[in-house]
């Protein structure tokens, strides 16, 4: 059962990116709101990063299935089920004609995953630590 | 009880507020003429105004709040549920006799330092003059030095007669601060259809002829306006028009997939001089296609070979479509689907079908670049696509469906309405600011424009006459006595000046519920309902903005039955209102029968797209016909109606709008705005037949577009005048459409002149009494 702790190992690394990315997010729009930056370069900027972010917690809860880690999958799958159904209905990019109207849930989006990845970070931090632990005789 | 208390309160304290009547729908049905009534008076407390001029405060037509009196907490705007908004149009025409704006040129610009405020009549001068107190944010500012110079006649001017402080309308002349780039030239490039169904319709030959006829219309003082002319199918067919020269020659780019410029010159050209060779080419440009029997076009492409051709520039793009698009980039599906309408799946055909039309549009919003739309297609066209792109680059839409230059009614209006559009001067590279005092906050904005950053709207040209919907928020206590709205234009003038148009609106605040409700404006609040309306129905579902607009309608009614009537919760026999709002219901069962929002199955999504551009870019003038059309009764008007009265020609008073004043024998003239119906009953006398149409009978007339014969007879001369009276008494663009119908004519075009009479029952839609009713019901239920 090594690979489990490398795999939660690999999974800290994966969280702690996602995290840096959705406060990456936040200080975007919150920039957008004080006027230090425009809806059109906003969104390109953030576009670039939205199709790499859902792959990543995609690629991280197949790992989980593949592995077996039915608690780390059931955690993610309903976010992971969120993203498909984004990109599904095609409005995963942001919109600079619409990012006005839309900023309240955007943000509150932003936020929800903000915290999913931090308490993700600490989850798979813990079930690290057991793995080595239990791996260790 | 409560409302007589505050009305005994409000004398006792010697405040002229307004007086707040208090009426009951169920028993005072609409009265047409109501809403030609200004908006309730704006009584500033005294002295907050620096002038004695009439003009000092905005007139409603340029900018009108639904509130004339601001609630100073958040808590009582939310107990009277009436939204707070400003309805804008800054770019208005002005008729005839109409006062222009007056124009401050020594470019004395003074400015609030912290909020930027421009000066206006309702700053305060303090410490002897030398410095002024701004009245958004109380900073106290320097008065510029030249303030009280006369430039001109170079001597000491009088402050007091600058123009700035005596009308709330001012355009200054702005000096280079206010420049990114010299003052560009008004450039226009024309996309003409050229395939098969633009030029069987004869739209290319109406255009071209169009274009020929006003090319000294077009705005031209000091001869920089450029042109171009790109004609496309699913080739690009570019024209060199070389000074001088009196010959163009054609270069076809059949490659779509990578737009270029066949000719770095020659191809946007200086209008005056190229003057001999656009007119030969106008001439000719639709016999050169005469033969063309390409299907499809590239509608994409050519915008961006437009957009190459001008990005340097900015400018107007007007593109002239009779086709779906259907190659290259922005190529679009027919997605018509007649299961679909009705359905909740229906405000998807009213989003964009491809992303191209927004991306674009930013791109162009960047370059300063308008573009405005003229569809034609008697097929499937989507509408809803297409008009984001006029939407985001603040250009406007026209619809003509199934479009027959042979018709000549159809040449007549598309030439009519073309023309103006070509004709009128337009404000380039603007954007629009509006500021208000403290607390006071620009939340959503709705309009033809782009939002590039929290309050700033990005506006390549302006158009006259289009208007646009602000919602305000109360975001603290407002403590000061009087309020100011300003709206600042900075734009470049079609004649190459750099001038800011700035229109200030100063309003009282209450902390009393009856003033609000006394100072509420039923029109603007109509128009703000319109545009979240449309909103509404595309973000959500056209159920959910109907919902809304019913939902809204039965708060107002509770929040005035609880806090200005005895009934208080209890259930009320009544349905009170106060007077000045009393049209606001039958505004919004308007609202909800308009094509735009109508529950139906049957309207193809092109006609519901379109009525939506209406409805979010009508200003209130020409919005409130085309929710609440009017209806005039003919055979039976007045003897002096028809004829040239001291304010022109006498209109007959409308009637309201329902078929029970439709007598068989009669004679009718219903109109939106948009159209107008000439209804005539089935037992009309011949005598009545042969004055207005100068045919035997009944039976031989045929329904149907048409032009009026005028006659020679009292009678038929005073119809003609009305007609043309409606026709030109509102501002904006459009030329209506003349239908005869027949009491027992076709079918489709009596439903269509029925559906106007929205007191009526229609189908699933309630008439005014049952409407009233569910309201009454709703209210009542509520229990607040």
């Amino acid at each position: 059962m090594a690979y489990v702790g490398w795999l939660y190992l690999f999974s800290v690394l994966m969280a702690a990116a996602l995290l840096f990315a959705a406060v990456f997010f936040m200080i975007m729009f919150s920039d957008l709101e004080s006027d230090y930056i425009n809806p059109v370069d906003l969104c390109n900027k953030l576009n670039q990063f939205v199709i790499p972010e859902h792959a990543a917690h995609g690629f991280l809860t197949v790992l989980f299935l593949l592995s077996g880690q039915w608690i780390a999958f059931l955690l993610n799958a309903p976010l992971l089920a969120f993203n498909v159904r984004k990109i599904m209905k095609q409005n995963h990019v942001y919109d600079a004609t619409e990012i006005f109207r839309t900023l309240e849930p955007h943000k509150k989006e932003i936020f929800i995953k903000l915290g999913f990845y931090l308490l993700s970070f600490f989850f798979y931090l813990y079930s690290m630590i057991v793995a080595l632990v239990s791996d260790t005789p | 009880m409560g409302a007589l208390a505050d009305q005994f309160g409000q004398m006792n304290m010697g405040q002229k507020g307004l007086r707040l009547f208090t009426t009951n729908l169920l028993t005072s049905p609409p009265e047409p003429m109501e809403l030609r009534q200004p908006p309730p008076e704006i009584v500033l407390p005294p002295n907050s105004c620096l002038s004695q001029s009439p003009f000092a405060n905005a007139d409603s037509s340029y900018q009108r709040s639904t509130l004339n009196a601001i609630p100073t907490t958040n808590s009582l705007l939310n107990k009277s549920k009436i939204p707070l908004g400003l309805v804008i149009t800054p770019y208005r025409s002005l008729k005839e006799g109409e006062d222009e704006v007056p124009v401050v040129t020594d470019t004395v610009i003074a400015r609030c330092r912290r909020c930027r405020t421009y000066i206006n009549p309702y700053v305060q001068f303090i410490d002897g003059g030398n410095r002024w107190r701004c009245c958004m944010c109380s900073l106290s500012n320097e008065v510029p030095q030249l303030f009280d110079w006369d430039q001109v006649r170079n001597q000491p001017g009088d402050r007091w007669a600058r123009a700035e402080l005596n009308h709330a309308v001012v355009e200054f002349v702005a000096p280079t601060e206010y420049m990114v780039r010299p003052p560009q030239p008004a450039v226009y490039i024309f996309l003409v259809d050229v395939s098969h169904n633009a030029i069987q319709s004869g739209m290319v030959a109406t255009a071209t002829r169009t274009i020929l006829e006003n090319l000294d219309r077009i705005p031209d003082d000091n001869g920089r306006t450029k042109v171009s002319i790109i004609a496309f199918d699913t080739s690009l067919y570019f024209f060199t028009l070389p000074s001088g020269g009196a010959d163009s020659s054609m270069l076809v780019v059949s490659d779509i997939d990578d737009v270029f410029l066949p000719k770095p010159t020659d191809l946007l050209v200086n209008l005056q001089e190229a003057r001999p060779a656009l007119e030969s080419l106008l001439g000719r440009l639709s016999d050169m296609f005469q033969d063309n029997h390409t299907i499809g076009s590239a509608l994409g492409p050519a915008l961006q070979a437009a957009f190459q051709l001008m990005a340097s520039i900015g400018g107007k793009i007007i593109a002239l479509t009779a086709t779906l698009p259907s190659v290259g980039v922005g190529a679009l599906k027919n997605r018509e689907d007649p299961k679909a309408l009705g359905t909740s799946k229906e405000s998807g055909l009213l989003q964009a079908a491809s992303p191209f039309y927004k991306t674009f549009a930013i791109e162009c919003s960047r370059a300063q670049v308008s573009v405005d739309m003229f569809l034609f297609s008697s097929g499937y066209q989507d509408v809803a696509t297409l008009a984001y792109l006029p939407h985001y680059t603040a250009g406007q839409t026209y619809f003509y469906p199934a479009f027959n230059a042979s018709r000549t009614e159809d040449a007549i209006k598309f030439a009519h309405e073309f023309g103006k559009v070509l004709a009128m001067p337009i404000m380039l590279e603007a954007v629009m600011r509006v500021r208000a005092s403290k607390n006071l906050r620009m939340s959503s904005f709705h309009g033809n424009f782009f939002v590039r950053s929290t309050d700033l709207l990005a506006m390549p040209a302006v158009p006259q006459d289009l208007s646009y919907a602000i919602e305000v928020q109360i975001e603290d206590t407002i403590t000061s006595p009087f309020v100011v709205f300003q709206t600042a234009v900075l734009h470049t003038t079609c004649y190459g000046e750099r001038r800011i148009r700035v229109i200030t609106t100063a309003l009282p605040t209450t902390s009393n519920l009856s003033d609000v409700f006394a100072s509420a404006d039923q029109v603007a609040i109509a128009t703000l309902l319109a545009n979240k309306a449309v909103e509404r129905s595309i973000t959500h579902k056209l159920e959910d903005a109907r919902d809304a607009l019913f939902n809204k309608m039965v708060e107002i009614l509770s929040a005035y039955k609880a806090s200005m009537t005895a009934a208080g919760a209890g259930a009320s026999a009544q349905l009170a209102i106060s007077e000045n709002l009393k049209m606001l219901a039958v505004l919004v069962l308007g609202l909800l029968k308009n094509v735009g929002i109508r529950q139906s199955a049957q309207i193809p999504p092109d006609l519901r797209a379109y009525a939506q551009a209406l409805l979010t870019s009508l200003p209130s003038q020409l919005l409130i016909p085309y929710v609440y059309p009017n209806f005039y009764s003919l055979h039976t008007m007045p003897p002096e109606c028809g004829t040239v009265g001291e304010h022109g020609v006498i209109m007959p008073p409308p009637l309201p709008l329902t078929s029970e004043r439709l007598e068989r024998h009669g004679l009718y003239l219903i109109e939106d705005g948009q159209t107008l119906f000439l209804w005539i009953g089935r037992d009309a006398v011949p005598q009545l037949v042969m004055d207005v149409f100068n045919l035997p009978n009944y039976e031989v007339l045929r329904g149907g577009k048409t032009t009026l014969p005028v006659l020679d007879n009292p009678f038929s001369q005073r119809v003609n005048a009305i007609i043309q009276k409606t026709r030109e008494i509102r501002r904006g663009v459009y030329h209506q459409h003349l239908y005869i119908v027949k009491e027992d004519g076709e079918p489709p075009l009596r439903l269509w002149a029925l559906s106007c009479l929205i007191q009526d029952r229609a189908d699933v839609l309630p008439s005014y009494q049952q409407f009233i009713s569910q309201l009454k019901d709703k209210v009542n239920g509520s229990g607040y």
